[in-house]
């Protein structure tokens, strides 16, 4: 009996181990870790896809243009909503806000090193799709 | 100490009192039967011995279950992460999510 309960006990303490051991070995880099836990999408996007510094300041400068452009949306959204425009006014606001975005992405991902734009484009252009209505606090990209 | 007026029928009682143990031959013989059995008690080195693929195979279950849920544990939880941040990204460059102050 005791024999078998020892033999339990090292059981539960290799598997124990073992996962300990892969759940350390399977976590994203240190860098991706920190750029996650701190919210920061720029310090993500650049250890994620391994901008390099030229890639990453433009893309940093790309997303800086596009605040002033999505400002420009946001405004028309908002006020076509305030005076209760028609609807389909405000879903064609909208549909060039999303064509607009979309392309944003495109050009960001055209900035990353081979295979890590499409990777992008496949994290981000389905959460173009989240939207939904609701509303939401105004969040920003940190920069 | 003695007592000057003892209880004189438990005196007696006491006095007339032996102790008749029930002999049992095979007593000597179960004394050593036990101790060779304690003698040949297998250690845990022999008892895993004994046991060699039962336990071998324990052992690989163990740890492939083990590396199993630390690494969907690890990626469960990153990927949580990762899809906030994905998200507050996304909609941080989606009008349609924004509150102009």
């Amino acid at each position: 009996m005791k024999n078998l309960l020892l033999t339990f006990g090292i059981l539960a303490a290799v598997c124990g181990l073992s996962y300990g051991a892969f759940y350390v070995m399977s976590r994203e880099p240190a860098a991706v870790q920190k750029a996650v836990r701190e919210g920061d999408a720029m310090a993500w996007l650049r250890t994620e896809f391994q901008l390099d510094l030229p890639h990453y300041a433009a893309i940093k400068k790309l997303h800086a243009d596009y605040s002033d452009v999505c400002a420009g949306h946001c405004a028309a959204i908002q006020a076509a909503q305030k005076r209760t425009a028609p609807p389909a006014e405000i879903a064609a606001l909208e549909k060039t806000c999303v064509a607009a975005m979309t392309e944003h992405f495109k050009r960001v991902a055209a900035l990353m090193p081979p295979g890590q734009g499409e990777r992008y484009l496949a994290i981000v252009l389905p959460r173009i799709a989240d939207f939904d209505h609701r509303g939401a606090p105004n969040v920003r990209v940190k920069s | 100490m003695n007592s000057p007026h003892p209880s004189e029928p438990l005196s007696r009682t006491l006095a007339d009192w032996r102790v008749v143990p029930h002999r049992n031959p095979q007593f000597r013989a179960e004394v050593a039967q036990r101790i060779a059995a304690a003698r040949r008690a297998p250690t845990w080195t022999g008892y895993i011995r004994a046991r060699g693929p039962l336990v071998a195979g324990a052992l690989t279950i163990a740890m492939v279950l083990g590396a199993w849920g630390g690494r969907e544990r690890a990626r469960a939880r990153d990927a949580a992460a990762r899809d906030a941040l994905v998200a507050e990204y996304v909609h941080g460059l989606d009008a349609r999510w924004m509150r102009l102050p």
